[in-house]
């Protein structure tokens, strides 16, 4: 695992002062943070932290009220940022009339998709036994195995996945975890919204804690580990740090 | 894997396979059958009868023309599929994805999202006109029973229609972008077609200015097609609001944007679409393609009305409820204003039915004036109404050159049509559907 701490020199994506209101509640407040190139970062957060509301804002969905993002340094707009980041969010059940076949093809042709990948992706996520079947027949399992392959089909650099792993069992997560890293060790720079924090942690590079829309946190294990040190909390895994900075 | 081709037509393939999808599509296929079917074989019977099936006089047909007696009717049903289905299917195609969350993924792609929704509106045209293929079997059909066909007028009939199906679902469009449920969407679409028909039904008690609104709305404009009659300022007006509506779909589409600045650049849209249609009102132009001339006079009137110097104007005391104000209107103003559009035509009523009027001193009077001379008249026939304008003009049509239309009166029963569309149209959708959905 990567435990290097974020440098300026290093930083490829940046977040500044992100913030999104909903009349006169905070659904996030003044977050920042940076994403490196090829690193696996995990946003860690309790439902309701605002975990998807900053994936949306991040991939253009949501409109946020105030922030900026910067990709080398250059605040971007939405449509530019398109073409570095693919957003998977949770929780949806696109095409369902469509063969798991079908939309595989559909996310090369239309989103200009590695096609390269595509056996590989069928072979790693399982997905040989499922191409024929529609997409509205699949279990959430199912489904969120064919949402992974058309995120990791995509062509855009960055890969923003909400909750990858929901739905999955035990076995499978391992699996799709192996996948995941061995996507990244190819180039792919992947920010993860990850709620199962052992998951996080057995997966990710760094990390983001995000806690009632405030960032409490970012960077390695260690680097986090001390800061919750420094406020006198126990650290010995992810999962106390957390307790301890949120 | 496939062999490359453009997003865009990856795109189409989508909505092509969604339409497919679709049950509110192939309800609708399924329906037109019957729906098309009644209309045609109602309106068969009744022009046989009409021409002397039956015993009635034979003669009674001569000025019956298919275009008023078959097409209008039978396209009648597409009216009313447009009206209570399309946009169901429509709203079904657009808010889909938006349900199913497909539309959050498909967004990341940098095409326009005038783009997409042009897409899904030309998908569910394609789709439209696949439903009105039991309109072209009535067209084989009144062939084979040696039915008289006018290509002009029947095609009118039919691209009115095809109008009318996409206002429909520009219109459906729009509502499936801006509500957030296909149910908000239904319940705004169906409420916008209630309101042209409560805008109709003003326009018939108030008259003026509520007429003038009325002429633009889509029953209306459909009225006008199916009696073979073009106009400029109307196709203008639909044309508009068709794109108004696609355009107000994609500005709503778009996901990431301020719904304040998606209202603000809305509400700029509208008043720049209102702003071509009022400029579109100004367009006299229209064309009759009637085989019966049915919204012209004859050449000889034509021509003489044209050479009529001076400025017309001509006074109605009549209200725009009295039935004689509608014959007035319908068979001898509205003709008067395709050859004269200078014609200055102003109502004098003090009711909307004129029930109570009647005893009123000048009530049910004509006045025709001619650069100061005038003439009164209580007639509202196109002959009378003519022969007091060329009396006031001095000017008189030539004699006419016997090219009259004289109808084309047919007995035929509508044999096979209940087969066609009772029970192979059914059976062949039903089969269709197993086919695809397997």
């Amino acid at each position: 695992m990567t435990t290097a701490p974020a440098s300026a020199s290093s930083e490829w994506i940046r977040v500044e002062g992100l913030t999104k209101k909903y009349g006169t509640v905070s659904a996030l407040s003044d977050v920042a943070f940076s994403i490196q190139p090829g690193e696996i970062l995990g946003l860690i957060g309790p439902n309701g932290a605002g975990k998807t509301t900053l994936f949306e804002c991040l991939a253009g969905v949501l409109p946020p009220t105030s922030g900026v993002i910067f990709i080398h340094g250059q605040p971007v707009t939405v449509r530019s940022r398109t073409r570095t980041l693919f957003y998977l969010p949770d929780a949806i059940a696109p095409w369902p009339s469509q063969t798991v076949r079908w939309v595989l093809d559909f996310t090369v042709g239309f989103f200009g998709g590695r096609r390269d990948l595509v056996g590989d992706v069928i072979d790693g996520l399982a997905l040989s036994p499922l191409l024929t079947n529609t997409l509205g027949a699949l279990s959430k399992g199912q489904r969120k195995r064919v949402l992974l392959a058309i995120g990791l089909l995509t062509s855009q650099p960055v890969l923003l996945a909400d909750e990858p792993f929901d739905g999955l069992d035990l076995r499978q997560t391992r699996e799709i975890a192996a996948i995941l890293q061995s996507h990244a060790r190819a180039g792919r720079t992947l920010f993860l919204s990850i709620h199962q924090i052992t998951d996080a942690a057995r997966l990710c590079d760094r990390f983001v804690l995000l806690s009632a829309g405030k960032v409490c946190g970012a960077g390695t294990l260690d680097g986090l580990s001390a800061l919750a040190r420094s406020k006198g909390g126990a650290a010995s895994n992810l999962e106390e740090v957390f307790l301890a900075l949120t | 894997m496939r062999s490359p081709k453009s997003a865009w037509m990856w795109l189409l393939e989508k909505e092509w396979r969604e339409l497919l999808a679709s049950r509110a599509w192939w309800v609708l296929l399924l329906v037109m059958g019957p729906l098309v079917g009644f209309a045609f074989i109602s309106s068969v019977r009744s022009y046989a009868e009409a021409s002397g099936l039956g015993g009635t006089a034979t003669g009674v047909g001569e000025a019956f023309s298919p275009l008023v007696g078959i097409w209008a009717p039978t396209f009648s049903a597409c009216e009313l599929a447009a009206v209570f289905l399309l946009p169901f299917v429509a709203i079904r195609v657009v808010a889909g994805d938006r349900q199913s969350g497909a539309l959050k993924l498909e967004l990341q792609h940098a095409m326009p999202a005038l783009a997409r929704i042009a897409t899904k509106a030309l998908i569910l045209l394609v789709g439209w006109v696949i439903a009105s293929v039991p309109v072209v079997a009535a067209i084989i059909l009144w062939r084979s029973y040696g039915g008289s066909i006018y290509a002009p007028e029947l095609a009118t009939v039919a691209v009115g229609h095809v109008i009318n199906a996409g206002l429909t679902i520009a219109i459906a469009a729009a509502t499936a972008s801006i509500a957030e449920h296909p149910a908000t969407a239904a319940i705004l679409t169906l409420t916008a077609t209630v309101g042209t028909w409560i805008l109709n039904f003003i326009a018939a008690v108030q008259g003026g200015t509520w007429e003038r609104l009325a002429s633009y709305t889509p029953t209306t404009m459909v009225s006008d097609f199916q009696h073979g009659l073009i106009r400029l300022d109307a196709l203008i007006a639909a044309v508009t609001l068709t794109a108004l509506g696609l355009g107000l779909a994609s500005l709503w589409l778009r996901l990431g944007v301020p719904v304040r600045r998606r209202a603000a650049e809305s509400i700029a849209a509208t008043a720049f679409a209102l702003l071509v249609i009022t400029a579109g009102t100004a367009t006299t132009q229209s064309w009759d393609t009637s085989e019966s001339r049915l919204n012209s006079f004859s050449k000889p009137d034509e021509k003489a009305l044209r050479s009529i110097a001076g400025s017309l104007t001509i006074e109605v005391h009549l209200a725009p409820e009295d039935p004689r104000r509608v014959d007035l209107d319908r068979r001898v103003i509205a003709k008067l204003r395709r050859v004269r559009p200078d014609v200055n035509v102003r109502y004098q009523s003090a009711t909307s039915i004129g029930l109570f009027e009647q005893t009123s001193a000048g009530y049910g009077e004509i006045w025709y004036d001619i650069d100061g001379k005038k003439a009164m008249s209580r007639a509202v026939t196109a002959e009378s109404v003519l022969e007091t304008i060329y009396s006031l003009s001095g000017v008189g049509p030539e004699a006419e050159s016997g090219d009259v239309f004289r109808g084309h009166p047919l007995m035929a029963r509508p044999a096979k049509a209940a087969m066609v569309f009772y029970v192979l149209w059914p059976a062949l959708i039903a089969s269709a559907a197993v086919a695809i959905r397997n």
